[in-house]
């Protein structure tokens, strides 16, 4: 009888090999691709060859700095650092190389390592001392701002040859920042959903009491979120420094909300969890081509920041409003405060 | 379906009913209640008469506190009806309730942690209470009444579980009830509390009043109560005078269910080779527990539930320290390896046991992840051979291994929750609760499952609260009470009666009496008291303050000149204001990013209208539109983040970029000149204090007036502090923090008045900083980032004190980079001193 039954089991049982595709993956691909119809529609400048050529640069550096926000995101966290980080990286590259090329290299080590330690801190803040995320971030990001100061004196400067060589000329005709931001996503995907750092990364982040009932070290991978996130909006910082001929000390400002909004786009809860690297890098896509089009169809630069805020409201209400069950709520708590109540005391 | 049960629970229920009762105060019949299919109460009926205490017994689950509820109010019954003093209330809630006199002690105490214990009887009864006798006065009779000894100003969370508990009966007493329930009440009271709490209820009793009583102690109800209803698996077993029932008919019906189903074949060896074993093992809520594990055996942990078997069970697994001697095959084992060697099935599976987002898989393999990897790259291959295998075995039913665990069955998620254990290969296995919510099938499975790796010799020890399970899963079946092992139940002596009546006959003599903390007196106690207050940062504040002028004034002797310091109290004016709002966003554990774009795009709006040359009613105009916009902002703020499930953060820093982006719309760059005559009076100042300051500091001690002795004061930090049990005891929680962070808006409103004459002109990119700088501020000002306490006068202090930070830089000479350096540096410090200086106990 058993035995029967266990044979059922397995035959009815699929190996499923990651085909089923999220919902936040549908819902922003669908989304991306009526924009794009509605591009060629209404507004067909924002999809021609040039302003594609002109817009993706900045896309991919929205993916980056969107990535490394996932990250925080996803261990329930949230950081506020990004303009700092962004910024310093952006000032450390084009100030500290000064125009020459052979003192690129050490700008760009010092800008990691810069990254390293803002990283490292915040999250020793957040995971070790328990700071409130948003403070912790929110401070960091002030110091940032002072280490901005420190190195540029809050004026731009013209960035080096070399590194706008690097980030911003084309290769097969696609621009270089493109393939930064595809290794970096193909690098981000690779360790967190084939590596067993990455996969009790995102199960830490899904359940954190869960994990540390099965002895995971959850503050260490909490802490490195941060790291990363640093990390990655150095990565940006720098290649905005080659796209940009004059990038001012306050590059990293803009990219604030952007970078919450493609990861609530891609369907990643704000409450942590599962994150989604691949969905968050066609958000920044759409993300940028709204503005574009926004701007094809004549809203003025200065209601950009609306279009953005509006496209955040759009997705997190798409996301976190249980449409169905939202006439049943009072009814779920209760039955878990029963159930559950106070167990967690 | 539902007749026969009909039938069957008639048939069942012993109804002995000779003496006639008196006036029937609540009057249940068919009442029915079901969660998501699971019938929680099936056709209960019954009666509370007034004037005599009414025992309700049962097990876990059995349904009291589906009961309790709905006569509470707080669920709705699916069919059925309820009356009281023989009129229909339905629908009831809970306020409603509390109006009809019905009062209610929860067994985990609706206590506000960060209040003092005056200030949780205030918001939880109604203001009439202290109205004859006066605020102290009858505050202090109510907890004399219950023998609570405590300072009324002392804070909550340094109550003992058992003062929290006896601070909970107060509340429930005071209002003098028709009906009162408790639950569980004596769970954490010594004899001497016991006592009183007896005689109180008697007292009620001889006035009239009807007396629900929850428990799980046969040897109370014999002291208490007159009538007692049992129930079992959500259906009334029985109810019947208290007088005329044997303990031995009462657990009869408690434990009642025969079952049919076999349970796998027990340890045959009577004393099989020792292979773990526990030795004077004590922790948090328990002490001095020994018992050991023979190859083959499984042990069984038994006892009213709250007794210390789960902590004893967390203790096991690694996850709460503890001292004395584990020891596996011999070997003691340290706490780092028995973190590595445990497997723990945790009771909780929804908060502990699964991880809802991942699928089925990764939940399975999260525990041993490294055993598919080289080098630490996964094989995924390797990983879903050994996933099926294990399915295999323990026969999981899942539609796919990449199905979301939450569309499997509770038993096959539990399942699923053991295939993560196995797969660990672990030293020993902890199973808490293994068949909680799990179907009847499925149960008999996991018992299999957990013998058959019992014989394989992995030691298992399983915890229950369910004695048909111990009985017939375990060969040892250890019995606590308070935290101690009362009894161990071997071979036949491990029957269902035998282990209920070691439980709950437990006598109560092992009470262990909770010694109250410090209750000194004396300078350093008022000292320590002053520490605890919300206030307690204005003293350092005021010192760094004052030296840091002075170490300026040394530096640069203009920096006290009266033209500094009116220059100073001005720029604070504007931040304190905001900074007042930001307050209010903390005390309800919230954050609003978005008060200094508010800020900015009212100047900007204020600057089309209230320019030199404009018509007064225009000017007006300008400020009530600016009014207007603030209250806009702070309802949607409110509404996206109560109603829209938006965090905090993810709704304010959208109105932060949307605001921004406003501003921008309405001017691209700087225009519209403030009118002088308007800015003039808004800084007029007496000697070197602008009146706008000192109209700041009285806002500021209103605030604190409101915060401390008004009720949506209270309402406010109780949100803030635990928004559950705020709901329990009757606030309003949607309006409270709508009401909040309009609050937040409209004294940014204010804020960007001064703000308004402070810059002169609508700049669309001003106002921004205010942000990070009311936060600063407000951190500096020592409220907590937790929520629930806070202070205005603080939150002014730190505004000061930032300003003169920043201003001391200019001052100084410095660059931009100790502006933004000082103040990043000042946030992290003040945040890190306060957090660690205010770790709670517990953690």
């Amino acid at each position: 009888m058993t035995q029967a039954r266990n044979v059922d089991t397995g035959k009815a049982m699929r190996m499923g090999g990651g085909m089923a595709l999220s919902k936040g993956f549908v819902t922003i691909v669908v989304s991306t691709i009526a924009l794009i119809v509605l591009c060629f529609i209404f507004a067909p400048s924002a999809v021609t060859a040039g302003s594609l050529m002109g817009s993706l640069p900045f896309a991919a550096v929205l993916a980056i700095v969107g990535l490394g926000q996932m990250l925080v995101v996803q261990q329930g966290g949230f950081d506020l650092s990004v303009p700092g980080g962004v910024s310093l990286a952006v000032v450390i590259a084009t100030h500290t190389a000064n125009g020459n090329d052979t003192l690129l290299l050490n700008a760009v080590l010092f800008a990691f390592g810069c990254a390293l330690l803002a990283g490292v801190l915040n999250g020793l803040m957040v995971a070790i001392f328990k700071l409130n995320a948003i403070v912790a971030t929110i401070g960091m990001n002030t110091l940032l701002f002072g280490a901005v100061f420190a190195v540029s004196g809050g004026v731009p400067r013209i960035t080096t040859d070399l590194l706008a060589e690097i980030a911003g000329a084309r290769t097969f005709g696609i621009p270089n920042s493109v393939f930064f931001g595809l290794a970096i996503l193909t690098l981000v995907s690779f360790v967190m959903k084939r590596t067993v750092a990455g996969r009790r990364f995102e199960a830490i982040g899904a359940n954190p009491q869960m994990a540390r009932t099965v002895g995971l070290r959850v503050e260490v991978y909490e802490g490195m979120a941060y790291v990363m996130a640093q990390l990655l909006y150095c990565t940006a910082g720098i290649l905005i420094a080659g796209i940009t001929r004059e990038p001012t000390a306050f590059q990293g400002n803009s990219l604030l909300l952007p970078s919450v909004a493609v990861v609530a786009l891609a369907g990643v809860s704000l409450l942590g969890g599962r994150g989604f690297p691949i969905s968050v890098v066609v958000a920044a896509f759409f993300l940028n081509q709204l503005s574009q089009f926004a701007l094809s169809i004549g809203i003025p630069y200065s209601a950009q920041t609306i279009v953005q805020a509006l496209a955040l409201v759009f997705g997190i209400g798409v996301y976190s409003i249980d449409w169905a069950g939202r006439f049943k709520n009072t009814n779920q708590r209760s039955t878990e405060e029963e159930n559950h109540g106070n167990q967690t005391a | 379906m539902m007749q026969m049960a009909e039938l069957k629970t008639s048939t069942d229920t012993v109804d002995i009913r000779n003496e006639a009762p008196a006036r029937t105060v609540i009057r249940m019949t068919d009442v029915s209640k079901a969660f998501s299919g699971v019938q929680a109460l099936a056709n209960i009926s019954v009666e509370f008469f007034a004037g005599e205490v009414h025992a309700i017994l049962g097990e876990n689950g059995a349904g009291k506190s589906t009961l309790m509820n709905i006569i509470t109010g707080v669920l709705q019954p699916d069919t059925g009806r309820l009356e009281f003093e023989g009129r229909d209330v339905m629908p009831l809630d809970p306020e409603k309730s509390s109006a009809l006199g019905i009062s209610i002690s929860y067994q985990h105490p609706a206590i506000l942690e960060d209040m003092s214990v005056q200030e949780n009887l205030q918001v939880a009864l109604p203001a009439d209470v202290f109205e004859t006798r006066g605020l102290r006065e009858t505050a202090r009779r109510l907890l004399d009444e219950v023998g609570l000894h405590v300072p009324l100003n002392m804070r909550t969370e340094e109550l003992t579980v058992a003062q929290k508990h006896l601070l909970e009966l107060a509340k429930a007493l005071a209002l003098n009830p028709k009906v009162l329930i408790l639950d569980e009440p004596t769970a954490s009271l010594d004899q001497d509390a016991t006592d009183m709490l007896f005689a109180r209820v008697r007292d009620l009793k001889a006035r009239g009043t009807s007396v629900i009583y929850i428990t799980h102690r046969l040897a109370e109800l014999r002291k208490i109560a007159d009538r007692v209803t049992v129930l079992r698996d959500g259906r009334k077993r029985g109810s019947t005078l208290a007088s005329e029932v044997s303990n031995q008919d009462l657990l009869d019906m408690i434990v009642g269910r025969k079952l049919e189903s076999a349970f796998p074949q027990k340890c045959e060896d009577p004393s099989p080779l020792v292979n773990f074993e526990v030795n004077g093992l004590t922790g948090r809520k328990f002490a001095d527990v020994e018992f050991e594990v023979g190859r083959g055996q499984i042990i069984g942990i038994a006892g009213v539930e709250g007794n210390g078997q789960v902590d004893l069970m967390r203790a096991l697994a690694g996850l709460q320290s503890w001292k004395g001697t584990i020891k596996l095959d011999g070997k003691a084992l340290s706490a780092r390896q028995i973190k590595h060697k445990a497997a723990y099935m945790p009771s909780d599976r929804h908060s502990e046991g699964v991880a809802k987002d991942l699928t089925v898989r990764e939940n399975a393999t999260v525990a041993s992840l490294e055993k598919y990897a080289t080098g630490g790259v996964l094989s995924r291959r390797h990983e879903d051979e050994k996933v099926q295998e294990v399915f295999r075995s323990l026969a999981v039913k899942a539609s796919s291994t990449e199905a979301k665990i939450l569309s499997l069955s509770g038993g096959n998620q539990q399942k699923v929750v053991m295939s993560r254990a196995l797969l660990s290969e672990p030293g020993f296995i902890i199973a808490d609760e293994p068949t909680q919510g799990v179907d009847v099938g499925a149960r008999f499975e996991i018992y299999r499952i957990l013998r058959e790796v019992s014989n394989a010799g992995t030691p298992v020890i399983v915890n229950s609260s369910d004695a048909a399970e111990l009985k017939g899963l375990c060969d040892v079946v250890v019995v606590m009470s308070r935290g101690r092992i009362v009894k161990t139940l071997r071979g036949d002596e491990i029957t269902e009666p035998n282990i209920v009546g070691a439980a709950v006959a437990a006598d109560t003599e092992t009470h262990h009496s909770e010694e109250a903390r410090s209750s000194a007196s004396g300078i350093g106690f008022k000292f320590r008291r002053f520490v605890q207050t919300d206030n307690a940062t204005v003293v350092p504040l005021t010192i760094v303050a004052v030296l840091l002028a002075l170490y300026i004034f040394w530096q640069n002797e203009n920096y006290l000149s009266s033209f500094n310091v009116s220059n100073i109290l001005i720029l604070a004016t504007a931040l304190g204001f905001i900074a007042l709002g930001q307050t209010i966003a903390l005390l309800m554990g919230g954050i609003d990013l978005s008060v200094g774009p508010l800020a900015g795009f009212l100047v900007v709006i204020g600057s089309f209208f209230v320019n030199d040359g404009q018509a007064a009613t225009t000017m007006a105009l300008g400020f009530v539109l600016m009014f207007c916009a603030a209250l806009l902002v702070g309802l949607i703020n409110g509404c996206l983040i109560r109603f829209g499930n938006f965090t905090p953060i993810a709704a304010t820093l959208t109105m932060f970029i949307g605001l921004q982006g406003m501003s921008f719309v309405l001017r691209d760059g700087p225009g519209g000149y403030i009118a002088f005559s308007v800015i003039d009076t808004l800084t007029y100042r007496i000697g070197s204090v602008p009146i706008a300051f000192i109209l700041l500091v009285f806002f500021a001690l209103v605030g604190e007036w409101v915060l401390r002795r008004t009720r949506p004061g209270w309402q406010l930090r109780a949100v803030g502090s635990n928004e559950e049990s705020a709901r329990r005891i009757g606030v309003r929680i949607d309006r409270t923090f709508i009401a909040g962070y309009i609050a937040v808006s409209l004294l940014t409103f204010i804020g960007a008045i001064m703000l308004m004459a402070q810059i002169g002109v609508g700049d669309p990119a001003q106002g921004v900083n205010y942000t990070l700088g009311s936060i600063t501020a407000v951190v500096l000002g020592g409220t907590s980032l937790r929520g629930g306490r806070g202070t205005f006068i603080g939150t002014v202090l730190g505004a000061l004190l930032l300003t003169e930070v920043l201003n001391a830089v200019s001052f100084l000479g410095l660059s931009q980079t100790f502006q933004y350096g000082f103040q990043g540096f000042l946030i992290l410090v003040a945040a890190l001193i306060y957090s660690t200086a205010r770790r709670r106990p517990e953690e």
